[in-house]
């Protein structure tokens, strides 16, 4: 075992006769160490299949206990000369809809959805998604500034379109960031807050965002698009 | 791709290349030609060329039945007719912001949208909401008699009313 | 027969030679047998033979994805069973709706259950997409299944959109004429888009078919093709990935 080893040189080879080897690159500075994680692994058969087995029938009973206590909704037959008031889209959609009344359609209804599916696909290719830690292990002073003009510049943007079911969430989250500063002792929350990263924060701003827009949408919008509450939403003609 | 190992091939100078190279861009051109003309082919297909559509043009009444300050609401056409200080002008009912039917409000003498809270003025123009535009005016004739035809397909510029 | 024993019948239907040309494996009491009945099964097979016990725990997926899963499953069921009363034309498309209220026994109750699944869908893909976020399972290898999740988001939102129309009521029409005006706001593509899809400048007959072609046939083989690479990339990428796991640095020995 005392020989010097050969210098390791890789080859690719086309050769279908040749039976590739594994080959554990070691550096010399270093001690070759095992990394061992007790895995303990159970059989896919019976212990995953009875799960999923399970998880089928409670989504499929679910969905009949509440096809027959709930039934789905059917106005009028459609009148291309009478709009209803509210006229409103699906669910998914009233969070859009909702921007409507601020922006014109071009922003609302084709920049800011697909801004959205551009920043959804490139999450994965982004490095700081990637090496993101707790949002103030950085650069304090800088991270800072760059928050604050991040949340005032939205700010003004969307105020400025009176927008104000973005600017609130905006606001809370920002200032979430800056109480995630401390240290926390002694308050679990704020400690979980202090390891929370970047994009969790903006991906949670968003994920706000869209849920506070959607609900003022579904449940706080009547006629005419005006502001009211839910149980006035449809009124005594 | 299929390429010959190194030593087979030729001394090339930059700008040459193989037989094989040659057919296989050949080869793959034709199947770039083929994919493109199929995906024309079946848009071209899918665009329908006969639309069975209402008429755009209707009899919308005597202009004697519009004297100033009358505004009628034909829902059918989704138009305002409506008797202006400079005449009869035809106004389009369909909000400019999504496509939904405006409607008069009454008692305010206004015109507002039900889907995003746009609101007009009798002229059309835009008072408050997120229309993005006026409600286009439409093109108003009348013969000798009098008789209004409006066509919902032709839009004229604001303030060319019909004068009587 | 007074001993008759369903164990006793079970055994008889295991042994007989019908039974043991479609099932090669014996009774899944050994671990051989029990690999055998995962890995020698078409629906079965995409998962390993053995997995790691804390990915049975509830919280490392929440079942989302599954869940989603079987919701779509459950919307071609049902909606199968709806396309056998459904005629794509106006104005029969809404009395077809009536049929199905009043008049076919169950018809409500697939109605409905097509109804709820479909929204239970679009609610399991979005809370699915979270999870994985915050679990921060779209990490190498598995950025791409990530954009294929995007993908599958799209199209199970265009399904329930394109399905919102067909009823032909109120809601429907409405809802479907703001959202295509929305569509006409796109530059350039717009407005062609829009007639394309509508086959025509107004919410029409030619809409309703065009809509019906794309929820029934084109939107669902979509799902299925792109749902299909999803599970298979799971599968490909080393499995369920829950939250992100610790370093094992303090389990290294020399």
């Amino acid at each position: 075992m005392s020989q010097i080893p050969q210098p390791f040189v890789p080859v690719e080879s086309n050769d279908p006769m040749v039976v590739p080897k594994r080959v554990a690159m070691v550096r010399p500075d270093t001690r070759p160490t095992i990394r061992r994680r007790e895995e303990k692994f159970v059989m896919t058969f019976p212990h995953l299949i009875i799960r999923e087995v399970i998880m089928f029938q409670v989504v499929v009973i679910g969905l009949a206990v509440i096809a027959l206590l709930f039934n789905a909704p059917l106005e009028g037959l459609a009148n291309p000369l009478e709009t209803p008031n509210p006229s409103k889209a699906p669910w998914y959609f009233l969070g859009l809809q909702e921007l409507l009344h601020y922006f014109p359609p071009v922003v609302a209804g084709v920049v800011i959805p697909g801004l959205v599916v551009v920043a959804l696909v490139v999450i994965p290719y982004a490095r700081i998604n990637l090496v993101a830690g707790p949002l103030w292990s950085g650069d304090r002073a800088k991270l800072r500034n760059g928050i604050a003009a991040v949340t005032v510049a939205l700010t003004v943007l969307f105020a400025a379109f009176q927008c104000w079911a973005i600017v609130v969430p905006t606001l809370m989250v920002a200032a979430a960031m800056f109480v995630a500063r401390g240290e926390g002792k002694g308050q679990p929350f704020r400690r979980f807050l202090t390891q929370v990263t970047l994009p969790e924060w903006i991906m949670t701003w968003f994920v706000l965002v869209a849920t506070v827009l959607t609900l003022i949408g579904t449940f706080f919008r009547g006629p005419g698009w005006s502001l009211v509450w839910p149980w006035n939403m449809y009124p005594p003609a | 791709m299929l390429d010959e190992t190194a030593d087979s091939l030729p001394e090339l100078t930059p700008g040459e290349e193989t037989r094989r190279q040659f057919l296989t861009k050949v080869g793959l051109g034709a199947c770039v030609m083929t994919g493109l003309g199929a995906a024309l082919t079946v848009a071209d297909y899918l665009e329908p060329k006969v639309l069975f559509e209402p008429p755009t043009s209707f009899r919308a009444g005597n202009v004697a039945d519009f004297p100033e300050g009358t505004v009628r609401f034909n829902q059918e056409q989704k138009v305002y007719i409506v008797g202006g200080a400079a005449g009869v002008f035809a106004m389009s009912a369909v909000c400019t912001h999504l496509g939904c039917i405006t409607r008069p409000v009454s008692g305010e003498g206004g015109i507002a949208c039900p889907c995003h809270g746009s609101k007009f003025d009798l002229e059309g123009n835009v008072t408050h909401g997120p229309a993005p535009h006026p409600l286009p005016w439409l093109e108003v004739k009348a013969d000798a008699a009098g008789n209004l035809t409006v066509d919902t397909s032709v839009v004229i510029p604001h303030g060319k009313a019909l004068k009587v | 027969m007074s001993s008759f024993q369903l164990s006793a019948l079970g055994a008889l239907i295991r042994n007989s030679a019908v039974y043991r040309s479609i099932i090669r494996h014996g009774v899944a009491n050994t671990n051989r047998n029990r690999s055998l009945v995962v890995f020698e099964n078409l629906f079965l097979h995409v998962h390993p033979v053995k997995v790691r016990e804390k990915t049975l725990k509830f919280s490392h997926t929440y079942w989302l994805g599954g869940i989603t899963l079987v919701a779509s499953f459950v919307l071609i069921v049902t909606g199968i069973f709806l396309m056998f009363y459904y005629h794509p034309s106006v104005p029969q498309a809404y009395r077809d709706m009536k049929e199905l209220m009043f008049v076919v026994d169950n018809g409500v109750f697939y109605r409905n259950m097509h109804r709820w699944a479909a929204h239970l869908m679009v609610f399991g893909a979005l809370l699915h997409m979270l999870r994985v976020f915050y679990h921060r399972a779209y990490k190498p290898p598995r950025q791409f299944n990530w954009v294929v999740g995007v993908i599958l988001l799209l199209v199970t939102l265009l399904l329930s959109y394109t399905g919102y129309l067909l009823p032909w009521d109120q809601l429907a029409f409405w809802g479907v004429s703001v959202g295509t005006n929305m569509a006409k706001e796109a530059p350039l593509v717009g407005k062609p888009l829009r007639f394309l899809m509508l086959g025509g400048n107004i919410v029409s007959e030619n809409a309703l078919l065009r809509f019906y072609v794309l929820h029934c046939v084109v939107l669902p083989t979509v799902l299925l093709l792109f749902l299909s690479v999803h599970i298979w990339r799971i599968r490909k990428d080393g499995g369920v990935q829950g939250p992100p796991e610790k370093d094992a640095s303090d389990e290294v020995e020399p």
